[in-house]
């Protein structure tokens, strides 16, 4: 029948949760589903519609919390909807929190064959004699040895640090590159971050350099144009001239400047310094901006490059997910559930705006910086409940504009809240969904405009 | 004299597709709601309860070319001309995907793309979960009966 159209939705949900085992609640969750607990020795009726709601709870929950979780099991389920034979690169990236402990997603720190060699190249590094270059060396070495070393060379790090900052102009600069250049070591710089001013400045540059690196090689291939210089912001002027010039050059080596309130925009080499020109720089450098976040958003884009293909990717994921959702309704609207089971109710129950905290916010929404305002995910609509964190992926420190300065609770204490208030409101629902399931039984609108609230 | 039962057939698949609209109305409700500061939570919203709900409000076919409409300001960088045209088409399109996309130029645009994407998401990942979990009670309740 119908149901067979459908099954892979099943075995998405399955595969889903087969590659999320190490989820305690993902698999007490399924468990409970499967073993169809308390309900079955109760008679049906009232007490459905409470399991219906704690499981689609925690099932929900798990959901936000998968699509939020390291990206192999959010990839496999969305690769397998969504089609495209593009492979999804890992998110784990993304996923080193700084603000989290030292050793998240620890990235293994294995040395750099080409780190050194990137890193005395680094233009920045004291933008000066090659005395300083070569004393850069020695210090290149030595962090590589501390990273060689692991973590606990963070602490030696913050030691070092002081010194590089006496160095020659712009070590600061000196050292987000050099800690960036060819190691994701995200791990690090959240205990370096962690450890005082120095480091946070360190690290915000770092954040934006970080970002800006892989753009500005590439836009240094293509000659210096502005094409891929997209989201490169001061940091890296005096990077890429002095790469193009050489070594030697030291004239254009522009040390550093802490981000003010608005964007300081220099000047490139060869570039037009009108007013015009620049503002329309940092437009298009926010747009590339945005469009690298998208990139991350949307699965297996990192590897394209190019706006336009981007652009189609973005456009089909967008239209995939809106079939999915019309999909899924029809497949909702097949499903025999037991009679007191209001469907649109469970849909969009509206939720007040009561997030206590987030565990984690959307990655771009930490991004652009937004108005500090709790987004209630969908989930919460399903849900009559009103206390579920908005569940996402949050690398806010990663990324240069931060507007969030959200605490992160733990995700843990707020399973039995979630879940009282949940049995609670169910009680209150339950006499609504009755009455309102016999005209859910029948045909046209009226019932649905019944439930319609603003 | 039709078969009566193709005519019960039809007449549940009809019921079927009614529950279909009327949830996936439910859906999109929910959806505007769960984001309710964004831009395109509002557009959505609007066009949700502006409009009757017997309207479908399925997605257009997928081509991503589309005539000429209001010029975009759209400065994405491309090395031709050409290029940037067929950028500015799929910038378009995109604009027609996302609710309330056409009022936003590009840079708003990405960024309410991204929330809308994200939101998307997990609309879909409670769907998925509803339906798996009816789909369990059901035929819990049908072994019972």
């Amino acid at each position: 029948m119908d149901r067979d159209l459908f099954s892979h939705i099943d075995t998405d949900l399955n595969s889903i949760s087969y590659l999320s085992l190490n989820y305690d609640h993902f698999d007490s969750a399924l468990s409970s589903i499967v073993s169809s607990p308390s309900a079955a020795p109760t008679p049906p009726g009232p007490n459905d519609s409470l399991v219906l709601r704690e499981l689609i709870g925690r099932l929900g929950t798990i959901c936000n919390n998968k699509s939020a979780s390291v990206g192999a099991g959010d990839h496999s389920a969305n690769t397998s909807c969504y089609s495209t034979p593009l492979s999804s690169p890992p998110k784990s990236s993304l996923h080193p929190l700084p603000n989290m402990n030292p050793n998240p997603n620890p990235m293994p720190f294995a040395p750099d064959p080409g780190f050194a060699d990137r890193a005395a190249r680094m233009p920045c590094f004291g933008g000066g004699p090659h005395m300083a270059m070569s004393g850069q060396h020695s210090r290149v070495s030595s962090s590589q040895s501390l990273m060689d070393a692991g973590m606990t060379g963070g602490v030696q790090l913050e030691g070092e640090l002081p010194v590089r900052e006496n160095g020659a102009g712009g070590s600061g600069a000196n050292n987000g590159r050099k800690r960036k250049a060819g190691v994701k070591g995200k791990g690090k710089e959240a205990s370096l971050a962690s450890s005082g001013t120095v480091n946070s400045k360190i690290s915000e540059e770092d954040q934006s350099a970080k970002r800006c690196r892989p753009d500005c090689k590439a836009g240094e291939k293509k000659g210096g144009t502005e094409e891929k210089n997209g989201n490169c912001s001061e940091n890296n002027n005096g990077d890429r001239e002095n790469k193009n010039d050489s070594d030697s050059n030291n004239a254009n080596a522009k040390p550093v400047e802490p981000p003010k309130d608005y964007i300081h925009v220099r000047a490139r080499r060869g570039q037009a310094t009108d007013s015009h020109s620049l503002a329309e720089r940092v437009r298009r450098e926010k747009i590339s901006e945005r469009m690298k976040l998208l990139q991350d958003l949307v699965p297996g884009c990192n590897k394209v490059t190019g706006k336009a293909v981007m652009l189609d990717e973005i456009i089909n994921y967008v239209q995939s997910l809106q079939r999915q959702v019309e999909f899924l309704s029809m497949k909702l609207a097949t499903v025999n559930t037991p009679s007191d089971v209001n469907m649109d109710n469970l849909l969009q129950k509206d939720m007040p705006q009561a997030c206590s905290g987030s565990m984690q916010q959307p990655l771009y929404r930490s991004a652009f910086s937004y108005p500090n305002q709790p987004q209630v995910a969908p989930l919460n609509s399903l849900l009559a409940t009103n206390s579920i964190p908005n569940l996402g992926m949050q690398p806010s420190s990663n990324l240069p504009f931060d507007g969030f300065g959200n605490a992160n609770p733990q995700i843990g204490g707020f399973w039995e809240d979630d879940l009282q208030s949940v049995v609670q409101m169910g009680f209150g629902q339950n006499q609504e969904a009755a009455l309102s399931s016999q005209s859910f039984q029948g045909s046209g609108p009226s019932s649905s405009d019944m439930k319609i609230e603003l | 004299m039709e078969n009566p039962l193709s005519e019960a057939r039809q007449h549940s698949q009809t019921i079927i597709e009614e529950r279909g609209k009327r949830i996936k109305l439910a859906a999109e409700i929910g959806l505007a709601r769960s984001s309710s500061g964004r831009h395109w939570a509002r557009a959505l919203r609007r066009r949700l309860y502006r409009k009757p709900p017997q309207r479908e409000y399925i997605v257009k076919n997928p081509t991503p070319l589309l005539k000429k409409e209001v010029p975009l300001v759209a400065e994405v960088v491309a090395d031709v001309a050409e290029e940037k045209e067929e950028i500015e088409d799929k910038v378009r399109a995109l604009q027609r995907l996302v609710p309330g996309g056409e009022e936003m130029e590009v840079d708003r645009l990405f960024e309410e793309t991204a929330d809308y994407i994200e939101a998307l998401r997990e609309q879909v990942g409670v769907m998925r979960a509803l339906a798996c979990i009816l789909d369990g009670m059901e035929s819990r309740d049908g072994d019972k009966l």
